[in-house]
């Protein structure tokens, strides 16, 4: 039996459209992972800073996302579940395009990348770069050498111990 | 995101065809504008922890560009080891990034805390520190300036609100439209938390606040809280040294060490651990 020619046409872009569907779907998609890359995290009790601290998170730990709010995330980590901030992992080297961003304008867009949704919503990191140009006297690179510091962990657990300190 | 650039990918190939993961984009062109009126409508927002950060890490650059950092590792580790113990205790254990510990190469005491967990202390008031718990104590201080939120309260409400008109007049625009303007109310936010930190000093009352927070995070961490009123006293001995530093921007006067002292007196004999830490702090160089 012939095989219609149309249907060989378009099979390639069907198999596509599977794909696409398949992958989209949160259900099939499997469980999504982060890598922590800021210091001294917790997993908190609740989706804001003043959230009781549950769990500490290591700097390079895997944390399974379970569930997203605005900046928040709810995540998992050897058996507990809390709330980490999205500022505790490595930000998005490139702001995702959208065409619609492109049509209606960056500032409407609600993208879930960092930079984007920044953009347009007050004090952040393109502003601090305008400053920055224009202040060239501000030590920023001794700022980024303050912030580069890190306390180890295994460390700091140690040195209050020691200390008579309370954990 | 990992699953959101690969569903990014397909999307791209998929989108002459409206259907599927495609077809939940279009459909968001009829919340936009629902989404730009929601914009408009955050009129009276507070300043967000992230804007805090940028604002901290400004006014630490703006410090840092007429002081230098003293780079002893040992120092610094030990120095954000005694903080991160009472930032733990505080009643804001996590900001945006994170609390950081520095120490300003200058023999005149002093310490500031930017907003979002920057803290200095100079080389001079570790010095004017006999230990370990004395230390704590500026650190507790300084870490309750950052979590009362004292730095970023001394933005101007007028100005925020300034902020806070442009980018509802922005909304629709690209981000660089608005740039100008708002670098300009960045920089007068800066100025504002600049000249109270370090030049003006804090209110009373932000003092006292601060104190008593102090107190009770050290009282958590299982220092002495009696070494605040213990420094304080020593600050007020010295206090004919100079009306600079320390003492322009936490003034130690005799009211403030009154109210110290009836929530936590300095202790007369300290502890046997105490003396541990007394003994680590003068292992430390500096
Ligand atoms: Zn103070």
């Amino acid at each position: 039996m012939k095989v219609p020619a149309w249907w060989i046409k378009s099979r390639g872009w069907l198999l596509l459209l599977v794909l696409a569907a398949l992958l989209c779907s949160p259900a099939l998609a499997g469980a999504e992972t982060m890598k922590v890359s800021q210091a001294n995290q917790s997993l908190l009790s609740e989706p804001n800073f003043s959230g009781t601290p549950i769990a500490p998170v290591p700097t390079g730990a895997e944390v399974t996302v379970v569930t997203t709010s605005g900046d928040w995330l709810k995540v998992e980590y050897q058996g507990n579940t809390g709330w980490m901030h999205r500022g505790a992992f490595a930000q998005a080297e490139t702001p995702k395009i959208n065409p619609l961003g492109m049509l209606f304008g960056g500032g409407v867009q609600q993208t879930k990348s960092d930079e984007v949704a920044l953009a347009g919503k007050g004090f952040t990191p393109e502003v601090e770069a305008s400053y920055r140009q224009k202040h060239p006297e501000m030590n920023f690179a001794l700022v980024d050498q303050v912030e580069g510091f890190k306390v180890d962990s295994a460390k700091l657990q140690t040195f209050i111990k020691d200390g008579g300190l309370n954990p | 995101m990992r699953r959101r650039s690969l569903c990014g990918i397909f999307l791209a190939a998929a989108l002459s065809l409206v259907w599927g993961c495609a077809g939940m984009d279009y459909a968001s062109i009829a919340t936009i504008a629902v989404k730009t009126t929601a914009k408009a409508a955050e009129a009276s927002r507070p300043i967000s922890d992230s804007e805090e950060y940028y604002i901290g890490r400004a006014v630490a650059a703006r410090v840092l560009g007429t002081n230098r950092l003293v780079q002893d590792p040992q120092l610094i580790a030990y120095v954000n080891e005694v903080g991160e113990t009472v930032a733990r205790k505080s009643p804001r254990p996590n900001t945006y990034k994170g609390y950081h510990f520095a120490v300003l190469d200058t023999d005149v005491p002093n310490a500031f805390a930017c907003p979002g967990g920057i803290i200095f202390v100079t080389k001079g008031l570790v010095l004017m520190c006999g230990n370990e718990d004395e230390l704590a104590a500026v650190l507790a201080h300084e870490v309750g300036h950052v979590a009362n939120k004292d730095g970023i309260n001394s933005i101007s409400k007028a100005r925020w609100t300034q902020v806070l008109t442009t980018l509802g007049t922005e909304t629709a625009k690209q981000y660089a439209g608005a740039g100008g303007q708002i670098i300009s109310l960045f920089e007068g936010s800066i100025d504002d938390v600049f000249k109270t930190i370090v030049v003006n000093g804090y209110s009373r009352s932000a003092e006292e606040a601060a104190d008593a927070e102090a107190v009770a995070t050290l009282r958590k961490a299982g220092y002495d809280p009696g070494a605040l009123s213990a420094l304080l006293t020593k600050m007020m001995a010295k206090q004919g040294a100079g009306s600079s530093g320390i003492f322009k921007t936490h003034p130690p006067t005799s009211e403030r060490l009154a109210k110290l002292k009836s929530i936590a007196p300095a202790t007369e004999t300290p502890s046997k651990l105490e003396a541990v830490r007394t003994k680590r702090f003068k292992s430390v160089k500096i």
